[in-house]
């Protein structure tokens, strides 16, 4: 049970890394303001 | 110029002022529009015309990276007056040393600062290359702005475009850092060195602190007590836990702090590793400590010391970086510290002493022997020698007298002299020197972009190894899984931090341009500096360059015989002339007592000669091919022409109407060292090529007498910048060496340019490199820095990047099922601060390089 549950929070983790810092537009370069991130 | 019809205005620009300036643009907007004809560059409007369907937005970046900021007219329409800027300023007592003239509209141009439409902001909590990437990110994103650039090496960030300071700082702290506008750079200086101070005692403070608590810790647990979490010593491990956090909060909560805000905004950067790594291994401690019993015997371990110790470590490493900054910009406070703080100013048949700040343009200011002049100006009285060395690297006095010009910083070293300041406060020499070493320091070769790309993936990716790491060893890793788990996953995050890799450029290059300005080398770019290293094909103009500059009257032949005549008619034309050859010829006549001609309609041909009217007869004065052209046979000349050629003088034929006059023969002296130079340029493995608008025997007496490989003779100006294409098309890296407007094409052809400045003359903003003073040994001189510092920047970069790409396995635990072996996390920091400090070590080991010619000197002392 607990091997289960390290293992799916691990990859929740790293999924949740993926989104926040690859997935998710930031507000610095949001998009009401940034010019490069849209063609 | 062009004859499109389909081009609207599309750019504002600031900058731009000559020619050379708008070849630069179209060039560099050529690959958006497909043909530099496509582009129109108004210098009076200063604005550029392109075809509809362009993007104005990344054209406006193309130019702004030129050199010349520039923005979208429909973002920042152009209702005030025209900007100046002085990308090809050039003094009005400079003639141009070529064959051409000096254009009228460069008479009285700005003497701004070519920054006008910059914004200088000091930046704290960067520090790393992806705070760099972040920043920049940011201030891009702002509207108005068309380019920005962080340097991490002295924490500023330079945004330019046209946007209120308070947005960007705004758009800075939004993304997780602080910022404040930088009102006088100049002045930001003794700030910021006062700062530093302070900041190197509060760090060092911190780093004994925490080292203290870890060290205590370690000795305490491993000698006398265990790491390990028994009934016995639940308490005293839970107040120690609480104490760890204290001091982990007190001396290292600017990492907390700082990974909050970038995680706030979706970015990660060193902070988010040792917030991260630090965290984990202090939140599992504290949970051992608290609840044991949850966990199997063997993982009831501890490592509230590597929390504290790491933090430490750190700040220790960030320390001996922060020192180690200071020396890198050594050379720009060495240039700060030669401005005077008085100046002792005539107003109104008195002396007295002033604040420099207090000078302004027209005071007459007296200078004693010894003392150091606080302005530039132009002598009115009295005859001196001044070291200009520290602006120039000529190490020997100059003789200055009444009319000469005189720069801010130089030494007045022998006698009184009274001047009128002409340029004040940031407009002199020096200010500009300052600004410009400045810039470059900042400025960020390619490769340096490149290193930034790469780490602001690689903080998120490494977190995502470290979750892998972590998961392996719990999946399949040996008792105590949650231990080693912990271990690799905090190592992986404390031993990743980029932090090596974003000082990795910015420092090696702050080195190199300050190295380069020791030498009277000015660089503008870092992309310079970088392509500088590559150079394997050198092209130099002639006059001024490999020459004096200084044509003398060697010979003069009148076909009446009468030679009183001939230089008459020929002064008559050459007074309205700031040629050097006109200024020879002048000097010939005022010899020889001929008074000059009243000559009318003066007009100058570009790379031909001169011409006016006499008694409404025309008059031309100029090379053989432009006269031939014209009709004039010149044939009864000819034996007397091939004298002068013979001995490396240029023939010059004196027409009237179209009966020729006579000849006068002007030879330019072949500068004392120009012949060692060009033999370290052979050295370094680079072919010299000359071009000149003289007649091939000429240019072949030349080229024989210096060791040049290759020459081009007859060339005209415009001509210029088409052989340096041309080379470059056959595949050489070509760096074209010149010191006139008209060979500002040709600089800007070339891969990279070096404008000769003739004393504190300097060209400054026409070429990427700008050489304070005549001699060629400073291209050779730059050339072998640019060498040194790109070789600099490649052991920085291989280093960090072979530091991370094998401590990152080594710390996930791949050399465990090998040898056993798993690192320590405070192994990790020390690993860390200790990369940093290499790669600071190393670029400060570029401060001790020394160009051949200066080895060679020491050697033979």
């Amino acid at each position: 049970m607990s091997t289960l549950l390290v293992n799916a929070g691990g990859l929740t983790l790293m999924a949740a890394i993926v989104w926040w810092f690859w997935l998710s537009p930031s507000e610095a370069s949001g998009s009401n303001n940034d010019h490069s991130h849209h063609h | 110029m062009s004859e499109n019809t389909a081009l609207h205005p599309a750019l504002s620009i600031s900058g731009a002022s000559c020619q050379g300036c708008v070849s630069k643009i179209r060039g560099a907007l050529e690959p958006l529009t497909g043909s530099a004809d496509r582009v129109e560059v108004n210098l009076d409007e200063q604005t550029v015309a392109l075809p509809d369907g362009i993007d104005t937005g990344e054209a406006a970046r193309i130019v702004t990276e030129a050199g010349y900021p520039a923005s979208p007219l429909e973002a920042a329409p152009t209702s005030g007056p025209a900007l100046e800027g002085d990308h090809c300023r050039s003094d009005k007592s400079q003639p141009d040393a070529g064959t051409g003239h000096k254009p009228e509209q460069e008479k009285g141009k700005s003497q701004g600062t070519g920054d006008d439409d910059q914004i200088h902001l000091a930046v704290t909590g960067a520090t790393c290359a992806s705070c760099v990437n972040t920043i920049e990110k940011a201030l891009k994103s702002v509207d108005g702005i068309t380019g920005a650039h962080m340097n991490l090496a002295d924490n500023t960030a330079t945004a330019t475009g046209d946007a209120d300071p308070q947005v960007l700082i705004k758009a800075v702290e939004n993304a997780g850092y602080n910022a404040s506008v930088i009102e006088d750079p100049d002045a930001a200086d003794d700030l910021k060195q006062e700062e530093d101070r302070k900041r190197y005692k509060t760090l060092l403070v911190k780093m004994a602190i925490s080292l203290s608590l870890g060290l205590g810790l370690m000795i305490w647990g491993m000698g006398f007590g265990t790491m390990m979490v028994t009934e016995a010593n639940q308490m005293t491990w839970m107040a120690l836990g609480i104490l760890t956090l204290g001091v982990m909060v007190a001396t290292g909560g600017h990492f907390y702090t700082g990974a909050w805000k970038a995680f706030r905004h979706h970015n990660a950067n060193m902070d988010t590793l040792i917030a991260l790594g630090t965290g984990t291994a202090w939140v599992y401690s504290i949970v051992v400590t608290s609840i044991p019993y949850a966990l199997p015997e063997m993982a009831r371990h501890v490592y509230f010391e590597a929390s504290a110790m790491i933090i430490g470590l750190i700040n220790l490493g960030q320390a001996l970086e922060l020192r180690a900054k200071g020396k890198t910009s050594e050379a720009v406070r060495r240039l700060l510290d030669l401005r005077a703080k008085t100046a002792r100013v005539i107003r109104d048949g008195e002396e007295q002493d002033l604040p420099v700040e207090q000078v302004r343009a027209g005071d007459h200011i007296r200078v004693r022997p010894g003392e150091s002049l606080p302005v530039d100006g132009e002598i009115t009285e009295g005859k001196t020698r001044i070291d200009e060395s520290m602006l120039t690297g000529e190490p020997m006095p100059v003789s200055k007298g009444e009319g000469d010009e005189v720069s801010a910083g130089t030494l007045n070293t022998h006698g009184s002299i009274i001047y009128k300041a002409t340029r004040v406060g940031s407009e002199t020499a020096l200010a500009q020197i300052i600004r410009l070493v400045k810039k470059a320091q900042g400025s960020k070769p390619a490769i340096g972009r490149l290193a930034d790309k790469i780490s602001s993936v690689f903080v998120p990716s490494v977190m995502l190894i470290a979750v892998v790491s972590a998961l392996v060893w719990y999946n399949v890793g040996p008792e105590p899984a949650v231990v080693h788990m912990m271990v690799a996953a905090t190592t992986v995050l404390i031993i990743a931090c980029p932090c090596a890799l974003g000082l990795a450029t910015p420092m090696s290059v702050m080195v190199g341009v300050g190295k380069a300005a020791e030498y009277g080398a000015l660089i503008r770019q870092g992309d310079a500096l970088q392509t500088a290293g590559k150079l394997d094909l050198v092209i130099l103009d002639k006059t001024g360059t490999i020459t004096e500059g200084h044509p003398a009257v060697t010979r003069f032949h009148a076909t009446d015989d009468d030679t009183g005549r001939l230089l008459a008619l020929a002064a008559g034309l050459e007074q309205h002339s700031e040629h050097p050859l006109a200024e020879a010829i002048m000097a010939k006549a005022k010899e020889q007592d001929a008074s000059p001609e009243n000559i009318t309609g003066f007009e100058a041909h570009n790379g031909k000669g001169v011409k006016g009217e006499l008694n409404g007869q025309s008059l031309r004065l100029g090379n053989r091919r432009w006269l031939e052209s014209e009709g004039v046979d010149l044939a009864g000349l000819q034996t007397e022409a091939d004298v002068i050629t013979s001995e490396a003088g240029t023939p010059l034929f004196l027409a009237l109407g179209d009966k020729p006059v006579g000849v006068i023969g002007v030879a330019d002296a072949v500068k004392q060292d120009s012949q060692a130079a060009i033999r370290r340029l052979h050295d370094a493995g680079i072919r010299v090529m000359m071009v000149t608008g003289d007649v091939d025997a000429t240019a072949r007496a030349i080229a024989q007498k210096t060791g040049i490989d290759d020459y081009r003779a007859e060339v005209l100006p415009e001509d210029k910048a088409s052989i340096v294409s041309e080379m470059r098309s056959k595949g050489y890296t070509v760096a074209m060496v010149g010191d006139g407007i008209n060979d500002a094409p040709a600089l800007a052809a070339a891969d990279v340019g070096f404008a000769i400045g003739t004393g504190t003359d300097v060209a400054i903003e026409s070429a990427g490199i700008t050489l304070m003073r005549g001699s060629l040994h400073g291209v050779a001189d730059a050339i072998e820095i640019s060498r040194a510092t790109v070789r600099n920047i490649h052991q920085n970069l291989f280093g960090a990047f072979i530091y991370n790409s094998m401590g990152i396995p080594v710390a996930a635990g791949l050399l465990y099922p090998l040898w056993g072996i798993l690192m320590s996390p405070i192994l990790a920091g020390a690993a860390m601060s200790l990369s940093s400090v290499t790669v600071v070590t190393n670029a400060n080991r570029l401060r001790l390089f020394k160009t051949s010619n200066n080895a060679d000197k020491e050697g033979n002392e």
